[in-house]
């Protein structure tokens, strides 16, 4: 549904995107993954038609970009960072007034409106100007807003982005619905969990150019590690704790602040040794906990990449 | 790094029923119609707004015609005529070109709020957003217009010799060479995208148009410098056509002067505002 080859786009000097792959099945969900400054945004620019890429072809729905913009802009659905919604009308109004642009008659159009507002829980509100509404209630319009048309392919720039915890699992809940009936769905994320959660495959993007793509399990395997964390009872252990465990072949990490020292540990076993080591050294520790990998891992392992900081340069 | 030579295994892309509900866009006139309503709705929807928005030109009337009225010299007038007549087709003028530039504000105040963003990603034609918002603040503007007659009728005893037609035809004058103005701050708007920035330049392009023309006093008591300026001021033939047909006085050249400035005008703004407007975001 989404097919992106060589995708480049240049502000000048700047190379915002500098060459970038995608491909999405119909009924997938894709979470691009990167900083601010990473290129997410101009990805998701380019993929609905708003701004053209310097160089590469992309097609969304089977429609390419360029020469085919209505038609993939009648296919898709775009919910950013902020709540584009219009102030001074009612929620009900809103989405009565997509649809009338959409093509629907006054009739369909207040029908999808109703059904629309109800799924979102936004009954109550409907026929109150969308200035009165909430935060996360202006959230739940916007998406709604952008399912008027129920589009193929929905894009989610950053949704949760302040959201409070609560509104968050909502809105993960209502993609998860979206996509089991078959609603293709890219989404661009700081937070790893949502990705993870939501996500079947996983695009890394540092300085506009694809670091990683993977299933989340696939790159965790590959890129993340299993940890033992240990935090000692006492801060005069932390040294000779480390020396003991680097004597034994670990890679460490000391966090002084919190009497915690990290372990990198590749099996089962290595676990024992972990315990082995402090054992001689006579270091006692107050918690041990093992850390399964996890997708912070693989960002920091991408982003912070010794590629990455000299593209950073 | 291999990880980065996979490939997502997916089942060949199937055709599928299409998921959508086959809405693919209404037709242009129907959306100028619907964009249009909604910048009417949304321009009222807010009822103190909309409120003071109407009475501001009726102080700008009082105050000119109570300020201006009692120190303008009768000898520098044309003989029988009174200065509210005098001054309502001009005051007709000015309170549209003060009106105008809300449509700037009101276009970059759409862009900072997300709707525009909103009807790119839509199979909305951009050029029609402009229009419908031309349109729309060209209803917001009659209606003021309209007010400030009534008012001055009753409260003011504006009586010009033109009668009802004659004002009605400075009204429609008028308001041709408003749209035009419209237009023109539209454009700014597309191409500055910043209410702060909007504000300066209608205050830069706002006053010199309405005091350095006919509107308030007669040119042959501006000093030699600023009757040039105001000859070349498109405002000036708008003020002086408005203010000839209100009247009942032959006007002239004035008419196809301001049809002529009002149609340069609204070409070339169009053209900027079309243009700049498909310029995304931050680019």
């Amino acid at each position: 549904m989404i097919r992106a080859t060589g995708v480049r786009k240049s502000f000048g000097e700047v190379h915002a995107l500098d060459g970038v792959d995608l491909d999405v099945a119909r009924g997938r969900v894709l979470g691009l993954l990167g900083h601010n400054g990473a290129g997410k945004t101009t990805l998701v620019n380019i993929l609905t038609t708003v701004s053209r890429p310097t160089a590469g072809t992309v097609s969304v729905a089977g429609y390419d970009v360029l020469s085919q913009g209505a038609e993939v802009r009648s296919r898709i659905g775009v919910t950013g960072q902020y709540a584009s919604v219009d102030e001074h009308l009612t929620g009900f109004g809103n989405l009565v007034l997509i649809g009338r642009l959409l093509g629907a008659g006054r009739r369909e159009a207040a029908a999808r409106a109703t059904a629309l507002i109800e799924q979102f829980d936004l009954t109550g509100a409907a026929h109150q100007p969308s200035r009165t509404y909430s935060g996360g209630m202006r959230r739940r319009l916007d998406l709604a807003a952008s399912l008027v048309g129920r589009p193929d392919v929905l894009f989610l720039d950053e949704p949760t982005t302040g959201l409070d915890p609560s509104t968050r699992i909502a809105l993960w809940e209502t993609v998860e619905a979206l996509v089991s009936d078959g609603t293709t769905v890219l989404l661009t994320t700081q937070y790893l969990d949502e990705a993870d959660r939501l996500a079947d495959w996983i695009t890394v993007l540092a300085k506009g150019r694809v670091v990683a793509s993977g299933t989340s399990e696939r790159l965790k395997a590959d890129l993340g590690h299993r940890a033992v964390e240990v935090v000692l009872g006492r801060e005069g252990d932390l040294s000779t704790a480390e020396a003991s465990l680097v004597a034994a072949g670990f890679r460490t990490h000391v966090d002084a602040e919190r009497r915690t020292l990290t372990a990198r540990v590749d099996t089962s076993a290595a676990v024992a040794d972990v315990v082995r080591a402090l054992d001689a050294v006579g270091a006692e520790a107050d918690r041990l906990t093992v850390k399964e990998p996890s997708l912070d891992d693989v960002y920091l392992a991408l982003t912070q990449s010794p590629a990455a900081q000299r593209d950073a340069a | 790094m291999a990880i980065q030579e996979q490939r997502l295994e997916h089942p060949a892309e199937t055709a599928g029923p299409p998921t959508g509900v086959g809405w693919r866009g209404a037709g242009a006139m129907t959306q100028l119609g619907i964009l249009t309503a909604r910048q009417i709705q949304s321009m009222y929807g807010d009822r103190r707004l909309a409120l003071f928005s109407l009475v501001q030109p009726i102080i700008m009337l009082l105050l000119l015609s109570e300020v201006f009225g009692t120190m303008a010299d009768p000898s520098d007038f044309p003989h029988g005529v009174r200065y509210i007549d005098y001054v309502v087709p001009a005051l007709l003028v000015t309170t549209g070109i003060g009106s105008a530039q809300g449509a700037g504000v009101g276009l970059v105040r759409d862009m900072d709020n997300g709707m525009v963003a909103r009807f790119r990603v839509l199979p909305t034609r951009l050029p029609l957003v402009l229009a419908a918002r031309s349109l729309a603040d060209l209803v917001r503007v009659t209606t003021e217009l309209a007010v400030l007659l009534v008012v001055a009728c009753v409260m003011l005893d504006f009586r010009p010799a033109g009668g009802v037609l004659g004002t009605a035809a400075a009204l429609l004058l008028t308001l041709v060479v408003i749209w035009a103005l419209i237009w023109g701050f539209i454009a700014f708007a597309a191409w500055l995208r910043s209410v702060e920035l909007m504000s300066s330049i209608a205050v830069l392009v706002m006053f010199p148009l309405m005091f350095a023309s006919s509107a308030f006093v007669p040119l042959n008591v501006l000093p030699e410098w600023l009757r040039m300026v105001a000859r070349l001021n498109p405002i000036t033939y708008a003020v002086d056509g408005s203010r000839k047909l209100a009247l009942g006085w032959d006007p002239g050249w004035s008419v196809p002067g301001a049809l002529a400035t009002s149609a340069v005008l609204l070409v070339v703004a169009v053209c900027v505002a079309v243009r700049t407007f498909r310029r995304p975001p931050n680019e």
